[in-house]
């Protein structure tokens, strides 16, 4: 079997019409001369025209022929010679990809079976002298001997995890760049999704890269939220969902094992479930769709709280529109009047919404409050200009698709507190300490513009429910990402058991996707890891050569089956035509100059 | 190199033809021909033997035959046949065919032809044979009866001075024609390209010659014609038949050649079995040798 290294010269093959076309073209007319001895002429022409003839059918072949041997020498065509050929020695960096997207069953057949084939003929190939490193899917790069590589990849399974393989080549490309052998190449097998290449520097080994020739079908849950984060009345969870199938299907919402919410839709679909909850507290949900070839992707899981709506109460100190906004939102039930949260000027209570007083006067008085409740937070002087606020505080109120962004008129510095939920103009706008959270703007409309845009009621539902009536920390996760521990959690637990928090507070994301909840020492709850699959696992459509270029640089190729046969290890097994051709090209224009000149030759000799 | 110069018979015949009309050419050149003559061990115009008569008073000595006397005792003088006996019929092919030439610098083939009959005429008129012209294409156009008077050669010139190349070439009819003009034995000159039909030629030639009379002819041709020149690749028309071919000289030059070697062989051969004489002449031979080869093969000329 030939291949070529550089097929687009093969277009030159259009060149080899060149010989019948000049040959059309001498069919024209040509100009007429007088010769009364014509009669011999015809005689002669008569007689020799079938020796013309072929003479002329021969020099047009072996013109046309001439022409195809150099451009194919020009695309550079090789050949297999077998397997087993020897090589140099070789450090090899195996990339051996068990992501999620592996998992895909096509044809009967899981796609990393196909790799997991592809890599034990690789790796057999190895000689004595040859060095190998494998990366799968969990990242480590290993190095290993012939025989445990062999046992590694025939034990591997689908991990629900995401492989970055622009990462890993690049992590080998540095190992076997160090190897002391005289060659290094990198070969990745892998379904090679285009969403798997993150940039990068090249690689200076040589980077073989082969997919199965399957290709899956696929329908995923990208996403799944809840809208409010703490539901209270009722709640919504918004689920997107991705992959490349046409054909509809069922999403279900399940609560504790119970299908509360159904709809239908498509891959590219985006939709809300509506939920009214019926119990209090965190709850485990996950929405699901209908099984396809790949099923690690099917499933979105998530926490949901549900509590009762924090109870506030107003003080005059906090302005006209903080008091009307409350009373939006209990009139929508999402707030109680009275008790809980209090917002005002004043520090009160234990936890408190804390607005700087209209009178600059007062200020001085309100960081005697703060003090003398054991508080770090301070304000400070009052300075007008124009920023833009933003911070984690904000999220979900406002965002450059909602519309714009608050803007900040009028301000006071603040300093001290724990967390700065907010800033403006790079310094603390909205700041939390204990249970007060104090704001630098009062909220009125000569201060910020909050007030009198349509997020100011979004923004006080958050801040009392979420931020001031307790936190709720949810955590997204992929599998095995290392997830630091949420203030008072020392684990996660979930439905296989509990992982321990480390002494710097962090752990290791489980690999199997669920609900994991955050718990303090004293057993209380303090927040939830959702553990999903990465969304771009879900995306199956193959890189190109021109991205892996742009991605590995040039030395990286693509190839099928035969080619990664005849490429491995620099190309053992690949036998050069280039030269053959060459040498048939030149005995080729040899016969035609002798060709050509027989009827000369033939003429000086009678003559 | 400077007895050339006082013979125009051995310049190139194109060089020749520019020094003035056919008559001039034709006189010098038979004059070039006649003074190298006496320097050459060829003796020239013999007279042909007749019969022997008795020796009568008055006789020259010279032509008593001696042997006879030896063998019989008895004076014997050799008779010959007075050249004003011959006639000559001098037969032009002037076809188009004649009319072309395959250099600039060269006469065609019916130009250089004349300047040949016109010098032949002038060689015979000098031995006081008659001597008469044919011209002929596709029929005859003209026809100069044979004269011996040495003014007729000015005839003979103007007539030929006034041959045009006609059309095609129908040799047969302008033969036929020579034998009512040539009652008696006589000598017919053929001159031509001979690019007709063989076959008919020469029956007519043979029967000529079957009638008596001796029959030379001069094969005409230029030089071009014997190796075929010319571009990478031409259609090549016949003016005469208006046949063409399509051919590359490069390719067919050698296998021509030897077709047109093979056709000259031919005529050679079928004129040599039929007592014809045959001389092939290319248009960039010097006159002074057609001349020379023509007398040396035949007496009478």
């Amino acid at each position: 079997m030939i291949a070529f290294l550089q097929p687009l010269a093969l277009l030159g093959l259009a060149a080899a019409a060149i010989p019948a076309i000049l040959h059309f073209l001498a069919k024209r007319v040509p100009p007429t001369v007088w010769f009364p001895a014509v009669r011999y002429l015809e005689d002669t022409e008569r007689e020799q025209s079938r020796r013309l003839k072929l003479r002329h059918l021969l020099l047009l072949i072996l013109r046309t022929a001439l022409i195809v041997c150099v451009v194919l020498a020009a695309a550079r065509p090789v050949a297999d010679v077998g397997l087993g050929s020897a090589h140099p020695p070789t450090a090899l960096g195996l990339v051996v990809d068990n992501s999620l997207s592996s998992a895909a069953i096509v044809e009967g057949r899981r796609v990393l079976d196909r790799i997991v084939e592809k890599a034990l003929e690789v790796i057999g190939k190895l000689a004595e002298q040859d060095q190998l490193w494998v990366v799968t899917a969990d990242g480590v790069v290993r190095r290993t001997g012939r025989l445990e590589a062999l046992e590694l990849v025939r034990a591997l399974d689908p991990l629900p995890r995401r492989l970055d393989l622009g990462q890993a080549v690049r992590l080998l490309d540095r190992v076997v760049s160090a190897a002391p052998l005289a060659e290094r190449e990198i070969v990745v097998l892998s379904d090679l999704q285009r969403t798997a290449w993150s940039a990068g520097d090249t690689a200076g080994a040589r980077v073989l890269l082969w997919r199965p020739a399957v290709r899956a079908v696929n329908r995923s849950v990208d996403s799944a939220r809840s809208e409010p984060s703490v539901w209270t009345s009722h709640g919504e969870v918004v689920v997107a969902l991705g992959g490349n199938s046409e054909i509809p299907a069922a999403v279900r919402l399940e609560m504790n094992g119970r299908e509360i919410a159904r709809s239908v839709a498509r891959a590219g679909d985006r939709l809300v479930m509506s939920v009214t909850p019926t119990r209090r507290g965190w709850q485990a949900g996950v929405v699901r769709t209908d099984p396809d070839e790949l099923r690690l992707d099917d499933d979105w899981y998530l926490a949901v709280r549900v509590a009762e709506p924090a109870e506030v109460t107003v003080e005059s100190g906090a302005g006209r529109y903080v008091a009307e906004a409350l009373e939006v939102l209990g009139e929508g039930g999402r707030v109680r009047l009275g008790g809980g949260v209090i917002v005002s000027d004043r520090v009160a209570g234990t936890r408190t919404v804390v607005f700087p007083p209209s009178d600059g006067a007062l200020v001085g008085n309100l960081n005697r409050q703060l003090a003398a409740r054991g508080l770090t937070l301070r304000v400070g002087e009052r300075i007008e200009g124009e920023w833009r606020a933003e911070g984690e505080g904000l999220a979900g109120v406002q965002s450059e698709a909602a519309g714009g962004w608050i803007t900040v008129k009028k301000r006071h510095r603040l300093s001290g507190g724990e967390a700065v939920l907010a800033r403006a103009g790079g310094e603390p706008w909205m700041v939390r300490e204990g249970g007060v959270i104090l704001i630098g703007s009062r909220l009125e409309e000569d201060w910020t513009d909050l007030p009198v845009s349509a997020w100011f009621v979004p923004f006080l539902d958050v801040l009392v429910n979420r931020l001031a009536a307790g936190e709720v920390r949810v955590v997204n996760a992929s599998p095995g990402e290392a997830v630091r521990l949420p203030p008072g959690a020392v684990r996660a637990v979930g439905p296989n058991g509990a992982v321990e928090g480390d002494a710097e507070g962090a752990i290791t994301a489980p690999v199997e996707p669920g609900v994991y909840f955050f718990v303090g020492a004293a057993g209380d709850t303090a927040g939830a890891l959702q553990v999903n699959h990465d969304s771009r696992e879900s995306r199956l459509d193959p890189v190109d050569a021109r991205v892996v270029r742009g991605t590995l640089g040039t030395r990286a190729r693509l190839v099928g089956d035969r080619a990664l046969s005849r490429e491995l290890f620099g190309g053992a097994a690949r036998a050069d035509l280039t030269l053959p051709f060459l040498l048939l090209a030149l005995a080729l224009a040899a016969v035609e100059l002798i060709v050509a000149s027989l009827g000369t030759r033939q003429t000086a000799g009678k003559e | 190199m400077t007895s050339n110069l006082a013979r125009p018979d051995l310049f190139d015949p194109y060089e020749v033809a520019q020094l003035g009309g056919l008559e001039l050419v034709a006189w010098g050149v038979v004059e070039g021909f006649l003074a190298g003559l006496h320097r050459s061990p060829y003796r020239g115009f013999s007279v042909e033997f007749a019969e022997h008569r008795s020796y009568q008073p008055g006789d020259e000595l010279r032509y008593i035959d001696w042997r006879v006397l030896a063998r019989s005792d008895r004076l014997f003088v050799k008779q010959y046949e007075e050249e004003t006996n011959l006639r000559a019929m001098i037969v032009l092919d002037a076809s188009r065919s004649m009319d072309w030439s395959g250099a600039e610098r060269r006469l065609t083939k019916l130009e250089y032809a004349k300047r040949l009959a016109a010098a032949l005429g002038l060689i015979l008129l000098r031995q006081r044979d008659a001597t008469g012209l044919i011209g002929f294409d596709e029929e005859v156009r003209s026809v100069v009866p044979a004269r011996s008077r040495t003014r007729h050669w000015w005839t003979l010139a103007a007539a030929l001075d006034a041959i045009r190349p006609g059309g095609g070439t129908a040799a047969a009819p302008a033969l036929r024609r020579v034998t009512d003009l040539l009652r008696r034995r006589g000598l017919v000159i053929f001159i031509s390209d001979l690019l007709f039909d063989q076959h008919l030629a020469l029956l007519a030639l043979q029967y000529l010659r079957h009638r008596g009379h001796e029959v030379a002819v001069f094969h005409v041709m230029d030089p071009v014609e014997l190796t075929l020149e010319g571009q990478p690749e031409a259609r090549f028309e016949d003016p005469e038949s208006g046949a063409a071919v399509v051919a590359r000289p490069r390719e067919l030059r050698a296998a021509y050649s030897e077709r047109v070697q093979r056709a000259i062989q031919n005529w050679r051969a079928a004129c040599r079995s039929g007592g014809i004489a045959y001389h092939h002449v290319t248009t960039d031979t010097p006159f002074g040798y057609v001349l020379r080869k023509a007398t040396s093969r035949h007496a009478r000329v």
